[in-house]
């Protein structure tokens, strides 16, 4: 039946259409190029030479995938680059092996640190073996403000696997630089190279002039002439050991030369009479240093500054000889480095410790330990150094400066009484996954609460209010692995929530074939909306075609049952009651294995951005248009809601009584309902209320029906209806 | 060797955007970004939509160097920062109110705010009333900036397909901060190609909105009281002038849910408050006769009925779909009377013929047919067997022992009786939620007289707490 549902779906690719970038990706030597920062990289590989591209979706690099997947025809086959997005990041991470043993470029991308880890097997093979061909690895960094994945460092990667990581300087000219760059300190150290992007930086706008797009020696429509072999680079003793010391010995040298010779990271001078300090800064970091500078009153808004800068680009490995002459004569340096721990920050000071440099090292004494260097953050921390190193003008001018600020802020926050509401996020107007969260929640009031191990995907929302199921999250498509111990320690079953996307992912092998083998008393529920919808709507093995839009029916039941499962069961998840009825089915199901129910409903945004259109299309061309809608009756709704409390919808919202006897707000459905029906079907199986009614309106409608409809209206208004 | 430059121009100007994910925020941004590159002036815009783009709030940030082709290149940043902001627009009024709390709005920054709340989970999930009130919002936002710019969306673009972003847009370029043209901007739109004419008709509101400083109407949510018919006059007159609105509002309620005679029904127990009520507040009688009257009209079938087939129902429903009086419309009510709800419409002596119905019967009634409207036609007039059908009797039989309790802890003390007035609250909704309330006050009440004699705080603190859980979130507690 999935295998059905997946045929049904649109076979239109993407969130959105990507004409416009891709003719920027056409673009031609000296034409310029403006755009979003992740789009810039998409060029920059492509004036690179690269043989192959590849990834795994997920904010922010979503959309190179995206992008690239509708140029293929316009733009890589042409060029004989081979695309391909792949089932996880390890499968991405894999594809690197080409550039083994055959001078071919490649580049992959994956959601950091998240993909990194998915991806660290093939990473760590790779970077032992080493590589011939240039390998880039572009790594979306979802860190500090609106990040859905834990804070972690990708520098710990660069430093376990000694991969040579490069953090841009975010003027996107020198961001593409640094990109094609990055294909020549691979080459130069034979290792696969990290660039990190991070997430403002992917969506950043900006112009560059472009170079025209070059095309591999070897591609697919130059095959190379023969397959090598050579046990060398086969990760197994004696080699794994050459490997090591080639690392340590040859490879990172190799980087840190070639970064030296072709100024990858850069000095920037301050004033004459102010020589003593310096702040050294990740790219990365680098504007959020300079605004800093320029608003404590020791920069100006070109960059010009009284303080001398060293901005690290190449951030692993570091460049000796660099730190050493900015270290040098120096009284003082600030090492502006973000995320903890401060790896940069303590090799700098074993550097200047070996080398008996006698320079005072701040850091994270005088900024946070963690977090995000937001401006403000970078602001007090160079504030605090200039005032204590800085000589007396532009100390005191720092401190007044950042007084100043302080002050004035302060000021206006104390105008707030109480706190904002927070605003997470949560399932669209008309999500499918909302209502069998709401049918979790009745479940447990009617069985007592049970536990549920929640995905990676829209499917967590779930766990936040307003229903608040969902114990743990361990990763992408791992909930069903998360059963293993907990459920027999559980009185009830234990609930595995997953989606579509983690199915594919490792949901399937680590979760559906390992609960077989274990034999769990678990009950799966697969999320099938048909894409990877929180990325962005992204093809998935079911969805019925992929990212280049051929004919793909992998089905989500079929894997199943060729594994021995049993126990399946299909629902329409809007049918709540249904819904309920299966879910207890399979929670009581216990000498049957793993229970499967599948939600086969179209993820709400997706199914939206193709029938709106059409509808609006319909009805200029005059053909019968359905609009409907759900309502509140304001007179009959008490106020309580209870309603909202099983939906969060945001399309029920709330509305002010005018009657007075009624002392709390009614519910009300504003203009953004999709007419899914959850919010009757909730009411219906939780025994609200009788508030809510659908109403469809027929527009344009034929001869038969508007004759019929006129009877209706007035045998409606003898009864009084208007 | 760099020398710090003193131009005129010495800092780009910074634009901070609060929005919720599908408020079209990225799209103002774009225009924003290419209306700059068009008129020649260097900017930057970024965002961290992330998951955030799924109904959180979000934010975009814009810098522009207001000077065309300046000496050098400027540098560009990605965060805004406490006292840098020249603008800050909120597509919601709690999303400035945000944007305060985290230290970027100054007596420097502008802020342009739309007026109309959009509700979070938080508000929308409290049983009683959790909502946030805007107006000491707005006037926060107010105190902190240097200037507010109000844009009652719903309001300005009446009659259009103006959305509140394509508005915000032209309130940004009316606000006169940013160096762009309402040409450069038109131009933009045009060239996004996203609903052009809807957003260029947009953009022209917020502009003129923001040149000419429209003020936003605050229309107040006020109660609308009716007037009851003259015959009830003196009646009325007997009891405090404060009580006469809400008391008149009762007996209109009353006569429409069964008949004068029920209105004075209504009377006679509301005066047995008001000759305790010694307090010259006179809240207690006022209070409870809201709470009476709501009580007494408590939703039965036959009153659901009745509400659904109020004349103007229909044409109100045809005014949310915007559709005109001819276009055919399909009607479904959603309603699942289980056992009691169904014994509710039938009298006492016959309720062992109706089957349990624990689950209750789903019935969808196309309402907008003459065939379902006249089925809740006919139920609703089955008003005068209301006096012997069973959910009648229990429900006025829980109403006296409520009035007893209020007068009975009104001879304790006033804050008690009040609060015992307000404990009606628990005597609302439909199916569980109602039987659960109703069984808390019984319980309550069982022994009242007892309990207050030997534990008058002990009781006072359970009403209250009572009372706060009913204006609360069940969930969270």
């Amino acid at each position: 039946m999935d295998g059905g549902t997946a045929l049904a779906r649109i076979t239109n690719t993407g969130e959105r259409s990507f004409k416009n970038e891709i003719q920027k990706l056409t673009l031609g030597a000296g034409e310029e190029f403006h755009g979003e920062g992740i789009l810039a990289v998409t060029k920059a590989i492509l004036q690179s030479g690269v043989t192959y591209v590849g990834g795994y979706p997920g904010a922010p690099m979503s959309h190179l995938i995206d992008v690239l997947a509708d140029a293929s025809e316009e733009i890589l086959e042409p060029m004989g680059i081979t695309y391909e997005q792949a089932a996880s990041e390890a499968g991405a991470a894999a594809l690197l092996s080409a550039s083994i043993h055959y001078p071919i470029r490649g580049a992959v991308t994956w959601k950091s640190v998240v993909g990194t880890n998915v991806a660290s097997d093939a990473l760590s093979n790779l970077a032992s073996t080493g590589v011939t061909g240039g390998s880039l690895i572009i790594l979306g960094d979802d860190y500090g403000e609106g990040s859905s994945i834990m804070q972690e460092r990708t520098y710990t990667f660069a430093m376990k696997s000694s991969i040579p990581l490069v953090d841009p300087r975010y003027d996107m000219e020198r961001m593409v630089d640094l990109t094609e760059q990055c294909f020549g300190i691979s080459e130069a150290s034979n290792m696969p190279v990290f660039l990190n992007m991070r997430i403002r930086a992917c969506h950043l706008t900006g112009s560059f002039t472009a170079k025209d797009n070059k095309v591999a020696h070897f591609n697919s429509n130059n095959p190379i002439p023969e397959q090598k072999y050579d046990v060398t680079k086969i990760v197994l003793p004696p080699a794994s050991y050459q490997h090591e010391i080639a690392k340590f010995e040859t490879r990172l040298p190799a980087a840190e030369n070639y970064a030296k010779e072709n100024k990858i990271n850069e000095f920037f001078d301050g004033s004459q009479e102010n020589k003593k300090i310096g702040i050294i800064t990740q790219g990365g970091t680098y504007t959020v240093v300079m605004r800093a500078l320029h608003r404590l009153g020791s920069a100006d808004a070109y960059g010009n500054s009284d303080v001398e800068i060293y901005c690290m680009n190449l951030v692993y490995p570091l460049i000796q000889s660099e730190l050493i002459d900015f270290m040098a004569n120096k009284d003082s340096i600030l090492v502006v480095e973000e995320g903890n721990p401060n790896y940069i920050e303590t090799q700098i000071a074993e550097i200047a410790h070996t080398n008996q440099i006698k320079c005072r090292i701040h850091g994270k004494g005088m900024l946070p330990m963690a977090g995000e260097y937001v401006s403000n953050v970078v602001r007090e921390g160079i504030a605090q150094y200039l005032a204590e190193e800085g000589p007396a003008k532009i100390s005191k001018l720092a401190l007044d400066k950042n007084a100043k600020i302080v002050e004035k802020t302060r000021n206006a926050q104390s105008h707030l009484a109480d706190p904002m509401p927070p605003r997470p996020p949560s399932f669209c107007t008309g999500c499918p996954e909302r209502p069998i969260m709401a049918a979790l929640k009745m479940l447990m009031k009617e069985r007592g609460k049970f536990h549920i191990s929640m995905d990676i995907g829209c499917n967590l929302f779930g766990s936040l209010p307003p229903f608040n199921v969902g114990n743990t999250v361990l990763g992408y498509g791992l909930s069903l692995a998360s059963s293993g111990a907990i459920g027999p320690v559980l009185d009830q079953p234990n609930v595995a929530v997953m989606g579509d996307g983690g199915f594919w992912h490792n949901g399937f092998t680590s979760g559906v074939v390992n609960s077989q083998w274990n034999k769990y008393d678990s009950v799966l529920v697969i999320l099938d909306n048909g894409y990877a919808a929180a990325t962005g709507q992204h093809k998935l093995p079911s969805t019925g075609t992929t990212p280049r839009g051929l004919e793909s029916l992998l089905s989500i039941e079929s894997a199943l049952k060729g594994v021995g499962v049993k126990w399946i069961k299909h629902v329409d998840s809007y049918s709540l009651e249904n819904t309920i009825d299966v879910l207890r089915q399979a929670m009581d199901a216990r000498s049957e294995g793993l229970r499967v129910v599948i939600s086969n409903n179209e993820c709400m945004l997706a199914k939206q951005r193709r029938i709106k259109p059409a509808k609006a299309a319909d009805l200029k061309a005059g053909k019968t248009v359905i609009h409907e809608k759900f309502g509140v009756d304001e007179e009959v709704c008490t106020g309580d809601h209870s309603c909202m409390r099983l939906s969060g919808c945001p399309s029920l919202t709330l509305k002010q009584s005018k009657d007075p006897l009624k002392e709390t707000p009614v519910a009300h459905v504003d203009e953004s309902c999709v007419a899914c029906g959850n919010c009757g079907e909730v009411a219906h199986a939780a025994q609200l209320c009788p508030s809510f009614y659908k109403a469809e309106a027929i527009q344009n409608a034929g001869i038969i029906r508007k004759f019929t409809s006129s009877v209706n209206r007035s045998l409606l208004s003898l009864m009084g209806s208007d | 060797m760099n020398e710090i430059k003193n131009t005129v121009v010495n800092r780009p100007i910074c634009l901070l955007l609060g929005a919720l994910g599908g408020q079209g925020g990225g799209v103002l941004i774009d225009w924003l970004v290419n209306a700059a590159k068009r008129a020649g002036y260097p900017a930057q815009a970024t965002s961290t939509p992330g998951v955030a783009q799924r109904t959180g709030a979000t934010t975009y940030y814009f810098e522009l160097f207001p000077e065309k082709n300046p000496v050098g290149s400027p540098i560009f940043t990605f965060f805004p920062a406490s006292d840098d902001l020249d603008l800050m627009i909120a597509m919601e009024p709690t999303e400035a109110g945000r944007a305060i709390e985290r230290g970027f709005v100054t007596d420097f920054t502008t802020v342009i705010t739309t007026t109309e709340r959009v509700y979070s989970t938080s508000e929308k999930v409290s049983a009683g009333d959790g909502r946030i009130n805007v107006v000491p919002v707005i006037e926060t936002i107010e105190k902190a900036s240097k200037k507010l710019i109000q844009l009652d969306v719903t309001a300005l673009s009446v009659g259009t397909a103006a959305r509140g972003n394509a508005i915000a847009f032209g309130a940004v370029i009316g606000s006169g901060i940013l160096p762009l043209t309402p040409q450069d901007c038109r131009a933009a739109i045009t060239e996004k190609g996203v609903a052009v004419a809807s957003n260029l008709a947009g953009f022209d509101i917020g502009l003129k909105a923001a040149q000419e400083g429209v003020q936003p109407i605050q229309l107040e949510d006020s109660h609308t009281y009716q007037k009851a018919p003259k015959e009830f006059d003196a009646e009325i007159s007997v009891f405090p002038k404060t009580a006469h609105d809400i008391i008149s509002h009762g007996i209109v309620r009353l006569i429409d849910y069964q008949g004068p005679t029920y209105a004075r029904k209504f009377l006679k127990r509301i005066k047995k408050i008001g000759d305790i009520d010694k307090d010259q507040t006179k809240k207690l009688t006022s209070e409870t006769a809201r709470h009476l009257a709501r009580w007494m009209s408590f939703e039965d079938v036959i009153r659901v009925a009745q509400l659904k087939t109020r004349p103007q129902r229909l044409p109100r429903i045809r005014d949310e779909l915007k559709v005109d009086s001819t276009t055919p419309l399909k009607l479904t009510d959603y309603f699942k009377p289980g056992r009691d709800e169904v014994l509710g419409v039938i009298p006492k002596s016959l309720s062992w013929l109706v089957p349990s119905l624990n689950k209750g019967v789903a019935l969808h009634i196309p309402t907008g047919s003459a065939f379902g409207f006249a089925m809740l036609k006919f139920l609703s007039a089955l008003k005068p067997l209301r006096a012997r059908t069973n959910q009648y009797i229990e429900e006025q039989k829980a109403i006296d022992q409520w009035l007893d309790a209020v007068i009975e802890a009104n001879s304790r003390n006033y804050y008690l009786a009040c609060q015992t007035a307000n404990l009606a609250i628990l005597a609302r909704g439909y199916g569980d939620v109602r039987k659960t309330g109703m069984k808390k006050l019984d319980l309550l009440f069982m022994d009242w007289g007892k309990n207050l004699e030997n534990n008058l705080s002990g009781i006072t603190a359970q009403v209250d707490q009572l009372i706060l859980l009913a204006h609360s979130n069940p969930d969270a507690v």
